[in-house]
């Protein structure tokens, strides 16, 4: 039978790849087992007892993923999901993979798959989602996806392809979402933030969809939670936000450790940091009551939850506490920087850019970043990875005084741990791969777990 | 005392639908090394609908954006920008316009479809759109007298093929990259105060004496000689690594071409949507 080929063939490759350490084996047996038989994915999720949740959006799709999963292992549920970031239709395939038996058969209750936002069409096409989350979309790496708006024209044709009976669960919040929402035939599911005593009421550099998709004016924003999602409406009253069915609201920032917010009536609180986090939960949320999750369970639940790697890590190292947190696009690095500024009160960081394919090749985007936010509050401003010299000039010009740039990732560690007086913490704000070459580097120093083991 | 202060002021063509490559570098560039020469440094904003102020502008900077924006600030920028941006050159302001601004600027733009769009033709420059999209970074060299180092660094992101007429000639020649069409071995264009090019990255934080040379020839109407000397050791060591970057990858690429059909198919193709 091919599809046991395909299997055992995807499963080798995995062993292999992690014998030879050439990575977790997180996407290329999924590579190998679509080449022998390409119907491999949908045949392994049609295995799928219950059915799949998609997430897809530029930010806090990997966050969003753990949670759901963290709620549905919890009342019980088997669940097969894509862990390590490997969001393209290869990397879900070699998560089936993984999971599937010898006999080629997959025996888990739900899937869980984060999705690149352009492979969203062919996720939909072979998972057969029951509820599918948009997060958000901001400007993310250009160079490697193309403009924002025709990677929202994907995701909404995509969207016309649900099957019967799935459910699309979207942002309110975000303009460019809920233009893709209001195109649909089937209404979705809106979730919102509603809370303006978080918000603020200016449009960062970095906004991206702020005209009216029906006549062009520029939309009037009321309040703004992250990047360009909040409640904003057309000043010709062609285009506003959608009411959302499911709202946040009393919400409480506390630096990286603490988050809470009401729910429908039911308080969450969680190990997590930053604003963006409170969109990650009540989408998880959205999902867990689609799915028929209770409220109350939910909340006890995610009392324990903790954070993806590197999406906020914390490991200790020389009696420094290392805050590890993944910044890969204007949107969530201006988040991650408020949480560390002004609620965790950071002193110490290490900016690492890398302009490896993962990370974008083009780095111009740090220019979208308010790194102003640091001038004058923080002591130490170290600029690392393979693009710390243009970090260096950002920083110059954002006025901060910022150490010599260091491009290798074990000095960079070094002078970071030297310079960060013992019992404080640094907060090390990365891209993907500058993350990777972090991690490996603490990993042979003993600190921390690979990876793909996390 | 701030009255005793020289004035330098950017004007911003659409800061808020034409930023999409990190542009706010460029204005940044302009605005901290005026300010760093004890200069009054002041940013105006030019959006839809307002032409305030256009006549102070020294240097108008013009971004690139998304085809939606693109639409969006076309009828505005010939119905509203067009003369008094044609004034403000005719009397010594000075215009640098990166990817789709620089497309704008030109004769017209004409689609893979053959519609033709027309730009303001404040330069000898027109564009069609082409098949392969040139990503990737850049190396220039370019011939603007008195311009140390003699080289340009960046990053281009387009499809669109631009040539130059008899009445622009190129910013550089491109050493590494493709430049305006891939063909003709040429970057960008400079006609009268107005330079063009399909560079960000942002272009200016890491090409300080090109920053330089726009603030210092905008300035000249203004009775301002030269530009006192800044530290550009951080700015200069971010071009330098782009350059010797390009440095170790040229032998690959001094290859002669390769016929894309002959080329394998890499995973990573296949994996493009």
């Amino acid at each position: 039978m091919r599809r046991t080929a395909a299997v055992l063939a995807g499963k080798a490759t995995a062993a292999l790849s992690r014998m030879t350490r050439r990575g977790g084996g997180t996407t290329l047996p999924g590579d190998v087992a679509r080449a022998i038989d390409p119907d491999v994915l949908r045949k392994l999720a049609k295995d799928l007892s219950h059915g799949s949740v998609v997430i897809t959006g530029t930010n806090g799709k990997t966050t969003t993923a753990r949670l759901i999963s963290w709620l549905l292992e919890g009342a019980g549920h088997r669940i097969v999901t894509n862990r390590a970031g490997a969001n393209l239709i290869f990397g879900a395939t070699a998560a089936a993979l993984d999971s599937a038996g010898a006999d080629g058969r997959l025996r888990a209750d739900w899937g869980v798959f984060e999705i690149d936002e352009a492979s969203l069409k062919f996720a939909i096409d072979e998972i057969e989602p029951k509820v599918v989350i948009v997060l958000n979309l901001f400007r993310d790496q250009l160079d490697r996806y193309g403009e924002l708006e025709s990677i929202a024209k994907k995701i909404e044709a995509a969207l016309t392809t649900m099957p019967d009976g799935g459910r699309a669960l979207l942002n309110a919040d975000d303009p460019r979402v809920a233009e893709i929402g209001l195109n649909q035939p089937n209404p979705p599911l809106w979730f919102g933030l509603d809370d303006t005593s978080v918000a603020s009421r200016e449009l960062p550099h970095a906004a991206d969809a702020r005209t009216c998709p029906r006549c062009g004016s520029s939309l009037v924003f009321e309040a703004v939670y992250v990047g360009h999602d909040g409640l904003y409406s057309c000043p010709n009253g062609d285009f506003a936000r959608p009411v959302p069915e499911l709202t946040a609201t009393n919400i409480e920032l506390g630096g990286f450790e603490y988050l809470a917010m009401d729910i429908g009536g039911t308080r969450f609180e969680l190990q997590l940091g930053g604003l963006y986090n409170a969109y990650n939960v009540l989408a998880a949320y959205a999902a867990g009551r689609t799915l028929g999750l209770e409220p109350a369970y939910m909340a006890e639940r995610l009392r324990e939850f903790r954070s993806a790697f590197g999406r906020q890590e914390r490991l200790e190292f020389r009696g420094r506490n290392l805050n590890l947190v993944l910044s890969k696009n204007p949107a969530g690095f201006n988040e991650t920087l408020r949480t560390a500024v002004d609620l965790a009160h950071g002193n110490s960081f290490l900016i690492a850019l890398n302009d490896r394919k993962a990370d974008g090749t083009d780095v111009s985007w740090i220019w979208d970043v308010d790194f102003e936010q640091l001038r004058g509050k923080s002591h130490v401003v170290l600029p690392g990875g393979t693009r710390a010299h243009d970090l260096a000039v950002r920083l110059k010009y954002a006025g901060v005084d910022a150490m010599k740039p260091e491009t290798d990732p074990g000095k960079a560690l070094d002078v970071l741990v030297k310079a960060t007086p013992e019992g404080e913490t640094a907060h090390l704000l990365c891209t993907y791969t500058a993350m990777l070459d972090l991690r490996a580097e603490l990993v042979r120093r003993g600190w921390a777990k690979p990876y793909w083991e996390t | 005392m701030a009255n005793h202060k020289k004035r330098f002021t950017v004007g911003w063509l659409y800061p808020d639908l034409m930023n999409i490559y990190g542009d706010r570098g460029n204005i940044l560039t302009l605005l901290k090394r005026a300010e760093w020469r004890d200069f009054e440094a002041r940013l105006i904003e030019l959006k839809r609908g307002t032409t305030r102020h256009m006549d102070e502008v020294d240097v108008f900077f013009f971004g690139g954006g998304q085809d939606r924006e693109q639409a969006l600030v076309y009828e505005d920028l010939i119905e509203h920008k067009q003369p008094p941006l044609e004034r403000a050159v005719a009397t010594g302001a000075v215009v640098l316009a990166v990817c789709g601004g620089y497309q704008l600027l030109g004769h017209h733009y004409t689609t893979a479809e053959g519609e033709r769009f027309p730009g303001i033709g404040l330069i000898d420059v027109t564009t069609e759109a082409g098949k392969r999209r040139f990503i990737g970074d850049v190396v220039v060299d370019t011939d603007i007298i008195d311009l140390t180092p003699a080289t340009l660094v960046g990053f281009e992101n387009h499809s669109g093929r631009t040539f130059l007429g008899p009445g622009a000639i190129p910013l550089g020649k491109v050493r590494m990259g493709f430049g305006n069409n891939g063909s003709d071995g040429l970057e960008g264009c400079r006609q009268g105060g107005v330079v063009g090019t399909y560079l960000h990255g942002s272009l200016l934080p890491k090409n300080p004496h090109l920053a330089d040379h726009l603030i210092r020839t905008a300035l000249r109407r203004r009775g301002v000689d030269d530009l006192s000397r800044l530290d550009d050791s951080v700015e200069l060591a971010a071009h330098d690594w782009i350059l010797e970057r390009a440095q170790r990858r040229q032998p690959a690429r001094a290859r002669p071409p390769q016929q894309s059909h002959s080329t394998p198919a890499s995973i990573a193709e296949k994996r493009a949507p």
